[in-house]
């Protein structure tokens, strides 16, 4: 592109104390920096960053008619923000400014080789300055924000979430699945540790919810598809038909007094019945009856007792709803694992084993049995129960997890049945650990251990029935003694892992979410976003990222209400502007089914429609630059990053001995905070790389290490993010691996020796890896030896023009 | 000092070294839940026999105890215990590592010292009575053939067998 004026560029050098004052010499760097192109103006600092020094900044720029500024200082981790506003205080635009970072990659990290340490400073100045004579001002984008929510899952994570939002005043759309909300605490008999009565507590929450004017519920409905980004989403839904009118229905219930039909209530875990037309429980909201057609034999007694009413309507049809939404929050909860697959344990094989929530529902009394424990073999009460913990969980071969809220509910039961039953009843409970690592729950355990119950310290390998009285004999080894034992109970209960909501791998791909190696969702970071997804203005509550008690959803709902607030609160959003842009002119896709783009971007924020150029959906673009690594025509260009810039990093960095220097591509989030830390740590090693910072190793093109081995480079280094799951942008480093192990045996065989091509993965815990890392590649380079590197390239050079020059970048 | 003596204890070595043998890999694994001993028909039957405790005495770095008793021999590779191990700890192999390891260390029991003895020198596993090869002519079964111990002696000596086996000069 044409450049407007004449390149003016600053340099400012600091010495940060005797940071880097003590090993560099600041002298020759000032000198040195005069003589690169189109610096117009050197100055160093005692501290760039303080007052006095960005007072310097401004003034240059001004007096000196400065258009490109680069400061020499500490990692742009820790000031890039800062010199970013000092340089637009001053006129520029933000991003007219560049950062040569020869603190934590030179003077803290190569004391011992003050000369080889000023010479690789002065590469990284000249690589800056390099970088900076191609800078654009760039404009932060703004997108409007609609200020209403949805939320996805009416549990007691997703109610939560819904009635602080509209509390805050914003509009919320809360979709539920089932015909009502509440989730599984509305199915639940007491809560651990107080005992309450859960629907008690709960119940009230569901009318408010109900009543709340700034919320909609919209039951019995799913979550169809949803495009758009961050303050924008466009969300279509579909509501399934109950055949009965929600307006007109008074939920007075005289319709289900003459339903002849009964099925099994999945309420009651199929324990109990539910009418053909009926509520699953008493206290549901919306309080909408609902014809099961796969049931209902339409003899139309319902419609005579609704009557005047005229709620039922069999000819009820889907209806599909279209909203528009600012953010949205996710907390679709878990289920509970049915063991069927099971053998040893026998469920769904011996009548007398069940589940825990099946168990709830037996002592509940609003329940299908009114609260009596009994036997569904003979209807009589058990008088010795063993409870089972980590049935599924915890189990390599099934869920590796624990499920976290299993002990705590297992003790629950137990103590409920001691309390009712006391004497009556023998209670044993298998278990390995228990976890009972919350207020209030180490007391409920001694709780249970006053009541008498048996604690036995062992994993059950197996349950066998007694034919004649279905009781159970449960083998174990009791740990702590040593010994296998077999214990005869009249009744079992499976602490059965909660697993992902059914119909999870559905909501993560509308929504494009990830999902963790256990099947629930990913949130953005473990730590310090844990409510965020990896895509802007979705969030998460509650059991869908992982099991969670009561409190825990509890707390997360309104935390992801006040973190979607965050968004809705503005009027507009403000975007990063180093996004992806397409040159519709170049990109194949308008003449060949391309799409590449569309289908490596980490976020969809790319559309490859047929016969039209691919377009980057601006707010969707996290700026991870992988697309246009992985673009064949070269057609996306990433803002700031672009291929020109980190060409003309790359190229100044070979200028000068190129054999001797390791060209390393570091991913802004893990590596070079890495080696940022290595820096700070002090841990030294060879001075004998040069460092481009990307912001994800995905955005690593494979041209660029071409490139780097035509100039002579003595080895490459791209580093990344530890696989699996740390990349900062969900996948990219899973992209540049795969486009790196395309490559390396391709160089292999054109001569070049393996270890001058590496790919690692060091975090940004790792300083001493980074460091080993770099020692370990400098003694292969040395190992090799300059004449060996040098006819290894010689031989490569003509091969590697040669498919540089087919892609014009040459 | 006796601080610098527990500086360096064994058990790592000891859990290291069985991680390095072939199916000794997922020794650490183990959580120690008891599936196994619960599992196994022969800890139902004798104390002199629990996998769980192997496993724990080894991780603990018992090598004495673990390598010169006879616990690990007990084992009857009905793999139950492998099959059930909820964290992919491969038990009984793991058994196996033990033994071999023992083996190499000379601690032999002598029924295994038999079998050797009788592969070495007979080349069969059960030695061939003459009541027996009477038994098989009254059946009409035509006599056994001469096996090729001079071929399996060559294949000891080629995988190392049997110096591991011979050490003490035991050479039948």
């Amino acid at each position: 592109m044409a450049q407007q004026e004449k390149l003016r560029i600053g340099v400012f050098i600091c010495h940060c104390g005797l940071n880097i004052a003590g090993v560099l010499d600041i002298k020759e760097l000032v000198e040195y920096a005069k003589t690169l192109p189109d610096v117009v103006y050197v100055k160093d600092n005692r501290y760039t960053c303080a007052d006095p020094g960005q007072d310097e900044i401004r003034k240059a720029v001004k007096e000196h008619k400065l258009n490109r500024v680069v400061v020499a200082a500490c990692s742009p981790r820790m000031h890039e923000p800062t010199f970013r506003r000092t340089v637009s205080e001053a006129g520029l635009n933000p991003f007219l400014f560049e950062m040569a970072n020869i603190r934590e990659f030179s003077s803290w990290c190569h004391p011992s080789t003050p000369k080889e340490a000023t010479e690789k400073a002065k590469d990284i100045i000249r690589m800056a300055v390099a970088k900076a004579r191609l800078l654009m001002p760039l404009q932060t984008i703004e997108v409007p924000v609609i200020n209403k929510a949805l939320v996805i899952g009416g549990g007691i994570a997703g109610m939560n979430a819904a009635l602080d939002l509209a509390e805050m005043g914003f509009k919320v759309y809360l979709l539920e699945k089932g015909e009502s909300i509440g989730g599984h605490m509305a199915q639940l008999d007491k809560t651990f540790p107080t005992l309450d009565c859960s629907i008690c507590i709960e119940g009230p929450k569901m009318v408010d919810v109900g009543r709340h004017p700034n919320i909609e519920i919209i039951s019995y409905a799913d979550l169809i598809s949803v495009s758009g980004f961050i303050g924008n989403f466009k969300v279509k839904i579909r509501r399934n038909p109950r055949y009965v009118i929600a307006e007109n229905c008074t939920g007075c219930g005289e319709c289900k007094d003459v339903c002849p039909i009964e099925y099994p209530n999945e309420w009651d875990m199929g324990l109990g019945v539910r009418k053909a037309i009926s509520v699953p429980f008493d206290q549901a909201v919306p309080l909408v009856y609902t014809i099961n057609k796969d049931y209902c034999i339409e003899c139309y007694k319902c419609v005579d007792a609704c009557g005047e009413r005229q709620a039922i309507n069999f000819d009820q049809k889907p209806e599909e709803i279209e909203l528009e939404v600012g953010a949205i929050i996710v907390s679709t909860g878990y289920d509970i694992y049915l063991p069927y697959d099971n053998q040893l344990f026998g469920y769904g094989k011996y009548t007398n084993v069940l589940t825990s929530l099946e168990f709830e529902r037996l002592i509940l009394a609003a329940g299908p049995t009114g609260g009596k424990v009994i036997r569904a073999s003979d209807g009589q009460k058990p008088h010795s129960v063993a409870f089972i913990q980590c049935v599924g969980s915890r189990d390599a071969n099934k869920y590796p997890y624990c499920s976290n809220f299993c002990c705590m509910y297992t003790l629950k039961h137990v103590v409920q049945l001691k309390e009712k039953y006391k004497e009556d009843v023998e209670v044993y409970v298998f278990y390995m650990d228990m976890r009972t690592n919350f207020k209030g729950f180490e007391e409920f355990y001694q709780r249970a251990r006053e009541l008498g119950v048996n604690f036995i310290r062992g994993r059950v390998s197996r349950i066998f029935e007694v034919p004649e009285t279905k009781n159970l004999l449960i083998h174990a080894e009791d740990a702590n003694l040593g010994m296998p034992v077999e214990i005869e109970a009249d009744m079992v209960v499976l602490a059965t892992a909660a697993i992902p909501k059914k119909g999870t791998e559905d909501i993560a791909r509308i929504l494009n979410l990830t999902r963790g190696a256990d099947g629930f969702f990913m949130e953005s970071h473990p730590k310090l976003k844990p409510l965020d997804a990896p895509t802007d203005g979705i969030f998460l509550a509650g059991a869908c990222q992982g099991p969670k008690d009561i409190p825990y959803s509890v707390s997360q709902g309104c935390g992801a209400a006040s973190r979607a607030a965050t968004v809705l609160s503005k009027q507009k959003w403000k975007i990063e502007p180093i996004i992806a842009v397409v040159d519709s002119s170049k990109c194949r896709n308008v003449t060949t089914k391309c799409g590449i783009c569309a289908e490596r971007c980490p976020y969809g924020a790319i559309k490859a429609e047929e016969k039209q150029p691919a377009q980057v959906i601006t707010a969707m673009c996290h700026g991870c630059g992988t697309c246009v690594a992985e673009c064949p025509a070269d057609a996306i260009t990433q803002m700031h990053f672009t291929d020109a810039q980190i060409l003309a990093q790359l190229r100044t960095a070979l200028e000068k001995n190129p054999e001797e220097k390791i060209l390393a591509f570091l991913c802004n989030w893990c590596s070079y905070a890495g080696a940022d830390l290595a820096g700070t740590s002090r841990f030294e090693y060879p001075p004998t790389i040069r460092p481009i910072r990307v912001m994800c190793s995905g955005r690593v093109d494979r041209d660029f290490v071409l490139e780097a081995f035509k100039l002579g480079a003595g080895m490459v280094l791209v580093a990344a993010c530890h696989l699996p799951y740390d990349c900062h942008y969900i996948s990219g480093n899973w992209k540049m691996k795969a486009r790196m192990d395309a490559l390396a045996p391709m160089l292999q065989k054109l001569g070049l020796s393996p270890e001058r091509f590496r790919v690692e993965y060091v975090s940004a815990a790792e300083g001493v890896k980074f460091a080993e890392l770099i020692r370990e590649m400098t003694e292969q380079m040395h190992a090799l030896g300059k004449e060996r590197i040098k006819a290894e390239n010689e031989k490569l050079r003509p091969v590697l023009e040669n498919m540089l020059k087919r892609k014009g970048k040459s | 000092m006796t601080e610098e003596k527990l500086e360096k204890p064994t058990i790592e070595d000891f859990s290291r070294e069985i991680t390095r043998m072939l199916g000794g890999e997922t020794i650490t694994y183990c959580y120690q839940c008891g599936t196994c001993a619960s599992s196994c028909p022969v800890a139902k039957t004798t104390d002199r026999y629990n996998p769980r405790q192997i496993i724990r005495m080894a991780l603990l770095g018992q090598r004495y105890e673990v390598l010169n008793g006879d616990s690990i021999w007990l084992c009857a590779s009905c793999y139950n215990c492998q099959e059930r191990c909820p964290q992919k700890v491969e038990i009984a192999d793991v058994i196996y590592a033990l033994r071999n390891m023992a083996i190499r260390e000379g601690n032999i029991p002598a029924l295994y010292a038999e079998f050797a003895n009788g592969l070495m020198s007979e080349g069969r596993l059960a030695p061939i009575s003459k009541f027996l090869e009477k038994k098989r002519s009254d059946y009409g079964l035509p006599p056994l053939k001469p096996t090729g111990v001079e071929a399996l002696k060559k294949i000891f000596s080629a995988t190392g067998f049997d110096k591991i086996f011979f050490k003490k000069g035991e050479q039948p």
